[in-house]
């Protein structure tokens, strides 16, 4: 079966300037090799990556995390030591990975960033908060909007303001970037020309 | 890279989101439409032949454009690659528009991103944080500082200050 690789790595490397969900290193029991190995862990999402060194730009390789279950283990040969265990589907699947955090402290952090990475977890707490958002709206006699294609309205947002304000605000980032977008485009230039403005996941 | 072909393969027996045969063309020129099993499982779209348990192959959902493609289908490209698409052919424009919406929320980071905008908006409107209920407003990746901040919106936040 083939994993498309490209669909991985465009993912990986597109976010690389994005602080991941948690990145560290982790003790990394080998499957072969019964010896830990020294790992640099990252996750995003539901993907756990890892790598030989925090530099590195490919990664070795990638754990599926949805349906994983999480847990210390006390009896191990390593402290601080816990094992991710991917789900076993009609006879397939089901292997135990075993990693080892470098201290409690990190031990702890890994256990709970780990614990809430399920996209299902994930879609279920966003279709209760879109509920929630609509409903309000209908209350309100307001028209709901779509969460934006791109991130650029929500990072410039560090507190709530008040809605006017914020609708100045993006009327503001509207018309710029229709004036940028015209500026870029001239007529008979050949289709290959301007970047779309907005990114879709 | 690495990974457990297994878990893969597992993950595409878990309940689908969405499942269905559609016509699928590959990106390389010249290949030919097939008909294939179609699973949507999570944030990763699983194709199989049509009498066969065990996948092809699966792209992840993440990064990638799903548009409208005429007529009655849709193709899959990935931000990185636009030109290099995955095509799909559908048996009507209402399970044309299913799929396309069921992809494009397929995404992990659209989720994240749709979450953290709701509670914004619910937060501003009732003034009230709506991920305390659960118990998470503290949970890393459920905070605006987990955005990206790529170079467009840096140029555009920067651009603001200056007529502020």
């Amino acid at each position: 079966m083939k994993l498309h690789g490209k669909s991985v790595l465009s993912f990986f490397h597109g976010y690389r300037t994005q602080a991941p969900d948690q990145e560290g290193i982790l003790l990394k029991k080998g499957a072969r090799n019964t010896s830990y190995q020294r790992r640099w862990f990252i996750l995003r999402g539901n993907l756990l990556f890892y790598q030989e060194h925090q530099a590195d730009h490919t990664p070795l390789g990638l754990i599926l995390l949805e349906n994983c279950q999480v847990e210390p283990r006390l009896k191990a040969t390593e402290p601080y030591a816990f094992t991710i265990l991917t789900p076993r589907m009609e006879g397939v699947g089901g292997r135990a990975y075993k990693l080892a955090a470098e201290s409690q402290e990190e031990l702890g952090t890994w256990l709970c960033a780990l614990a809430g990475v399920s996209w299902r977890r994930l879609a279920v707490l966003l279709s209760q908060l879109e509920a929630q958002y609509r409903e309000l709206c209908q209350a309100a006699g307001q028209e709901p909007s779509s969460p934006p294609e791109n991130c650029d309205f929500l990072a410039t947002l560090s507190v709530p303001s008040s809605f006017q304000e914020l609708h100045e605000r993006f009327g503001k980032e509207i018309r710029m970037l229709q004036a940028s977008d015209k500026g870029g485009r001239s007529p008979g230039k050949s289709g290959a020309g301007a970047q779309p403005v907005f990114v879709d996941e | 890279m690495r990974y457990n072909e297994k878990e893969l393969r597992a993950l595409s027996r878990q309940p689908a989101e969405l499942a269905a045969e559609l016509g699928m063309r590959g990106p390389k020129k010249g290949s030919v439409a097939k008909r294939r099993l179609v699973k949507l499982v999570v944030n990763f779209l699983f194709y199989f032949r049509t009498d066969e348990a065990e996948p092809l192959g699966a792209l992840l959902l993440e990064r990638c454009r799903v548009a409208q493609e005429e007529p009655g289908g849709f193709s899959i490209s990935f931000v990185e690659d636009p030109e290099r698409k995955y095509h799909f052919e559908c048996c009507s424009q209402e399970q044309c528009e299913q799929w396309t919406e069921a992809l494009r929320r397929a995404s992990y980071e659209y989720m994240r991103r749709s979450l953290i905008f709701y509670r914004n908006e619910i937060q501003k409107m009732t003034g009230k944080d709506p991920l305390e209920q659960f118990g998470i407003s503290e949970e890393t990746r459920f905070q605006l500082s987990s955005l990206p901040r790529d170079g467009q919106s840096a140029r555009v936040s920067s651009r603001l200050d200056e007529l502020d």
